[in-house]
């Protein structure tokens, strides 16, 4: 190769260099903060891209010197590296060796502490699967709040991640409100300095500090738009308000009633009636709002009402000739003529299909009126399906989330007569605890009259399964004393509806 | 402390291990002398190659028996004095940068600071020392027959098995000169990492108890937080102060003064850096629950198998047969509350038990009882509840008192030879307690955990002198980074040799190296059958012949985390004397062919002669 080639060849490469730099200048230009002199610059190409996708470190969260130098010190081989202490945490644990797997779990996530799914797994793993391993119960909490810390940790990492905060509100809420445990977590998390620095001693409760979390999330969600991936907003919407619920009803099983606890259930009653108030994607894309049903199945009725009008008497006609054409199976004709008030769970739902079948919608309606009113019924019948629609997907959502019945719970939980009760048979509860078996029955039977109240004031009670098997709980509670007195249940037992319903439902 | 193989005594162990040892290296022997003679035998025929083989023979007996120290030393000299120029100590830098930033990825808020910070140093300097003996010894003759520098040595009147050793022992000065400066290092870097301390004031405590009235009362308070952790403190009514196990750890506490008002200081912690000595049984043997002699206990679905359950409420025990427990190694003076057992048994529960008291749920109850070696049946000595995951430290009194009343010496009655019987029942039915035999040992004393720290760097040099021996071997005969690529291939096969030896002995789930392959291509899992056919047995086929490779491979290989005893070190157990024997001895067995083979090869090469 001639001298002459060879200079060509440096100075193309010396070419190619000035162009590739000038490029990568230009493309990576940093963002910059207006000053009275200049104006905010937004940065270069990759420098936008950053921004939009929110991928800067300082975007993401807090900036972690040790994170920062252990990524370096890999030289691109962070993933490699992740995977191999991956393996050893799972030979770790599978060895039950705790502190080096808490040791190898640090080093993944200063490894890669944007990568949400490791906070959430290994959290999960501290606070549920490594605490059970433990025999005592201050160990067990102790690695709970391992778990909770460490998703704490995760959230200063990630800032605008909703669902390491929907996480930590879940593990607080969860694992340390319904563990069995349930009792020992909640009292060691009370008397929890460490965990709680200075906040006062009446928030220090799991479901209060859980709500806080799901709160925080929404407010992610809402604030910077950031998907709660996994989850719809129908379920993680309710979070907070059924951690009051619960915290309502965890005091109560400490044994605080009165006026706590009525503010608790009243607190919990607003949050329910907030939560029907936003709007939600419901079934079939519409969009609803919980507390809309009766509003929405009232406009359809008057809707309907409106269109009969037009042609009265036809929907009558319309649902006889149905009748007269309806094939029905002799379990759903029985059941349809059993008088409802006769009708057991099975015949019920049978009768509710015939039901649907006999049923005239607006536009069946609609679809025979002829004439000038023709087109008014159409509107109608058009106007009425919207309603009906949303209704329906309301009616949905309310099942899931048993809408109906946590917001009849927390109305009644605040009724004198319903915290005499509870007060009556947690008190009875403490007798027997203490073997004072007269104390424990007569306090049980006035706690049971109180019930007696309740239900007569507010007899769709007896209707709901939740409400029904918890009466039937105390219940059971209260036959336990009769029997250890050689008693049996009264004839005329105060709650004999409550057996006759629920006794032997499965 | 988990110890997955058995350690058996010292002589035990060498009567085996040495005639196995004598017979590997006949065979290997008696391969190359049949290989010699063969080839040899191809160019000039047999009689002359058994002359040549004979020759060469009686010349290693010979260059070997004649070896002189002092020509050796002044080998060894050269190798030292070629290290130092190759600038060693740029190993220091790196090992000190390490621990400077070591502090930023140690946790000492963990439970057990100690271990992380001892696996650190000892993790550590073992990958750097094992590097730098690597590079050393592979390099260093290539690079002089290459460079002709070997010319001016050879010409002089020395042995070829003089030069092998000398660069062994040379590198290995070097090596041991920089271990101990790093072990130097690695011991304040721990100490210092793990001090702290933490204060108490008055104001922070608390009456907890009216011993009488105008008495002082017992007060109680918690400690500054220092590292992620407090201590209770405990002061009693004459002023003493008691401080809580915490984190592993205690401190000593002195009272002062500070403007006026008494303040508790710490001094540094207390019973992190141990080395327990402990006697484990010789044998852990299981009663199933209708009390007849079983095996092992139940596996209660755990994957890792090491432990083995009882059941509870049931005639299922565990037995520990101990071995010299005498009056000489525990005597009265020094074990005045009875004979120290350290447990770590595994709780099983069934059912959560008894939920309803707030502060605590109880725990699982265990009997704990003595042999009586005349009736074979377990005397029991006191009840326990199980702590698991922690060392709970039982005391078995020197005199026992059977059910019947009458008492018996615990060393004369119940272990005349000095076999004593340790019976573990769980009383609870329905709950399970989970054993293994190192989980249940006597505390016989404690040793200087630095003396133990040196132990464990001791088993790191025994791995540097292995691989400077493999690396000056195949530095005789391979170039420079062939010789690189083979010690360093001999070293982590070393490391996986067990694996090897499993694989190898079709005792590894998913087939040998062709069947794992073919599995990873087909996206098949390990569980599942391949499907019978050609192809099916042409695979198997390959892989036997590769698994049997394999198998004499890793006999062949030195099992390098053998001789490693960080994991004693770090979990506070004294190197016993038995074991760094066994892994010395291990060593040199390896030595001694490796060091004979690089003489032959080196003899071979045209330089040497």
């Amino acid at each position: 190769m001639s001298p002459q080639n060879t200079f060509q060849r440096k100075i193309l490469y010396l070419v190619g260099i000035v162009v590739l730099l000038t490029l990568l200048s230009v493309l990576g230009r940093p963002a910059t903060r207006g000053t009275e002199q200049a104006q905010d610059s937004p940065g270069g190409y990759l420098a936008q891209l950053r921004q939009k996708s929110g991928l800067s470190q300082a975007e993401l969260g807090q900036i972690d010197p040790t994170s920062e130098t252990i990524k370096l010190a890999t030289f691109g081989m962070r993933g490699v590296a992740a995977n191999i202490l991956w393996e050893k945490a799972n030979r770790y644990k599978m060895k039950k060796d705790w502190t080096n797997l808490a040791a190898a779990v640090r080093q993944i996530i200063k490894l890669q502490p944007n990568f949400i799914s490791v906070w959430i797994f290994q959290g999960w793993t501290f606070a549920y699967n490594v605490s059970v391993e433990f025999d005592d119960v201050r160990d067990r909490y102790e690695w709970v709040i391992k778990g909770i810390n460490f998703l704490k940790e995760g959230c200063q990492y990630n800032q605008h991640d909703p669902r390491l905060r929907w996480e930590t509100g879940w593990t607080l809420s969860n694992k340390i409100g319904n563990s069995d445990e349930r009792r020992q977590f909640r009292s060691f998390f009370k008397a929890d300095d460490d965990f709680h620095g200075d906040r006062p001693l009446a928030e220090r409760d799991n479901w209060l500090v859980a709500k806080s979390w799901f709160r925080k999330a929404e407010r992610l969600v809402d604030e910077y738009g950031v998907k709660m991936k996994g989850q719809g907003p129908l379920i993680y919407r309710a979070n907070a308000a059924k951690c009051q619920m619960s915290y309502a009803e965890a005091i109560e099983d400490d044994g605080v009633f009165g006026e706590v606890a009525r503010q608790a259930w009243k607190t919990a009653a607003d949050e329910w009636q907030e939560y029907g108030k936003i709007d939600l994607p419901g079934f079939g894309g519409v969009v609803i709002q919980l507390n809309d049903l009766e509003e929405r199945e009232a406009t359809a009725e008057k809707l309907s009402r409106e269109m009969d009008a037009l042609q009265e008497g036809l929907r009558g006609q319309i649902r006889e000739e149905k009748k007269k054409t309806l094939e029905l199976t002799n379990a759903q004709r029985e059941a349809w003529e059993t008088p409802p008030a006769e009708r057991d769970t099975a015949q019920m739902i049978l009768a509710d299909e015939v039901e649907q079948l006999l049923k005239v919608s607006d536009p069946e309606v609609a679809r025979r009126i002829t004439g000038p009113a023709r087109k008014q019924a159409q509107e109608l019948a058009k106007r009425s399906a919207a309603n009906e629609a949303v209704a329906l997907a309301i009616r949905k959502a309310r099942q899931i989330v048993n809408f109906e019945y946590w917001r009849m719970r927390a109305a009644l939980e605040q009724l004198d007569d319903t915290l005499a009760a509870r007060e009556l048979v947690y008190d009875g509860s403490q007798a027997f605890y203490d073997g004072d078996l007269d104390t424990a029955k007569r306090t049980f039977e006035d706690g049971l009259a109180a019930w007696r109240k309740v239900l007569d004031a507010y007899p769709e009670m007896l209707a709901d399964p939740t409400a029904g098997d918890d009466l039937m709980d105390v219940i059971e509670r209260y036959r336990q004393i009769l029997e250890l007195r050689d008693e049996q249940l009264p004839k005329n037992f105060v709650l004999q509806d409550v057996i006759d319903r629920y006794a032997n439902r499965e | 402390m988990v110890i997955e193989y058995a350690i058996v005594p010292f002589l035990e162990w060498l009567s085996t291990s040495f005639v196995y040892w004598l017979m590997i290296l006949g065979g290997v022997v008696a391969a190359a002398l049949i290989g010699s003679w063969l080839v040899v035998t191809l160019r000039h025929g047999p009689v002359v190659a058994f002359r040549c083989v004979g020759r060469v023979l009686s010349d290693t007996v010979v260059d070997l028996a004649l070896i002189a120290p002092r020509r050796v030393l002044a080998m060894a000299w050269l190798a030292v004095k070629e290290s130092i120029r190759r600038r060693v100590v740029v190993v220091f830098a790196v090992f000190l940068v390490l621990l400077l930033f070591a502090g930023w990825f140690l946790d000492p808020a963990s439970s057990e600071p100690a271990r992380l910070y001892l696996s650190f140093v000892l993790t550590a300097t073992s990958y750097l020392v094992l590097l730098l003996a690597l590079f050393l010894s592979a390099l260093s003759l290539p690079a002089d027959i290459k460079n002709k520098t070997l010319h001016t040595v050879v010409t002089k009147p020395v042995r070829p098995s003089e030069i092998v050793l000398g660069r062994i022992l040379g590198f290995t000065a070097v090596g041991t000169v920089l271990l101990g400066i790093m072990a130097l290092m690695s011991y304040v870097f721990v100490v210092r990492g793990l001090s702290h301390t933490h204060q108490v004031a008055d104001a922070d405590l608390r009456a907890v108890e009216q011993i009488d009235d105008g008495e002082p009362a017992i007060r109680q308070g918690h400690s500054s937080r220092v590292h992620k952790h407090r201590h209770e403190v405990t002061v009693d009514a004459s002023g003493g102060v008691r401080v809580e196990l915490e984190h592993g750890h205690w401190h000593d506490v002195s009272a002062g003064q500070s403007a006026g008002e008494t303040v508790y200081q710490f001094g540094p912690p207390r019973g992190r850096l141990v080395a327990r000595v402990p006697v484990y049984a010789r044998q852990l043997r299981f009663k199933d629950p209708t009390g007849e002699d079983a095996e092992e206990g139940v596996n209660v679905g755990d994957e890792w198998g090491y432990r083995s359950f009882i059941r509870g409420g049931s005639l299922a025990a565990a037995i520990w047969t101990f071995e010299d427990i005498t009056t000489d190694r525990f005597p009265k003076s020094s074990f005045p509350d009875g004979l120290p057992l350290e447990m770590t048994l595994e709780v099983f529960r069934t059912y959560k038990g008894q939920t309803d008291d707030p502060k605590t749920i109880p725990g699982i109850l265990g009997s704990l009882s003595v042999g009586d070696p005349k009736t074979g049946k377990p005397i029991e000595v006191r009840l326990f509840t199980a702590k698991d995951f922690a060392t709970d430290v039982q005391y078995i009194p020197r005199q026992v008192e059977t059910p019947d009343g009458r008492k018996l010496d615990l060393f004369k009655d119940l272990a005349p030879d000095g076999r004593l019987e340790v019976w573990i029942r769980c009383i609870q039915p329905m709950q399970y307690f989970g054993m293994a035999r190192a989980d249940v040992y006597f505390r016989a004393r404690n040793a200087q955990f630095w003396v133990n720290l040196a132990k464990g760097y001791f088993g790191i040099w025994l791995q540097m002198v292995l691989v400077i021996g493999i690396g000056a071997m195949y530095s005789t005969f391979l170039s420079g980074p062939i010789a690189l690529l083979a010690t360093m291939g001999t070293l982590l096969g070393g490391f996986f040799s067990r694996f090897m030896g499993d694989l190898g002995a079709g005792a590894v789930m998913g087939g040998g190296p062709i069947e794992s392959l073919y599995r990873l291509v087909t996206q098949k899992n390990l569980i599942q059958d391949l499907e019978p056919g050609l192809k099916t047995t042409v695979i198997e086929m390959i892989d036997h012949v590769l698994e049997y490779g394999l198998w004499v491979t890793s006999s062949l290989l030195p099992e390098f985390d053998r001789f490693s005893f960080s994991e004693h070190v770090a979990k506070g157990f004294d190197v016993s004397g038995n074991l760094a024997a066994q892994c010395a001895l291990r060593s040199l067995a390896f030595l001694i062919p490796v060091f004979v083979a690089g003489y032959l090869f080196l003899k071979t090469r045209e330089v040497a002669r």
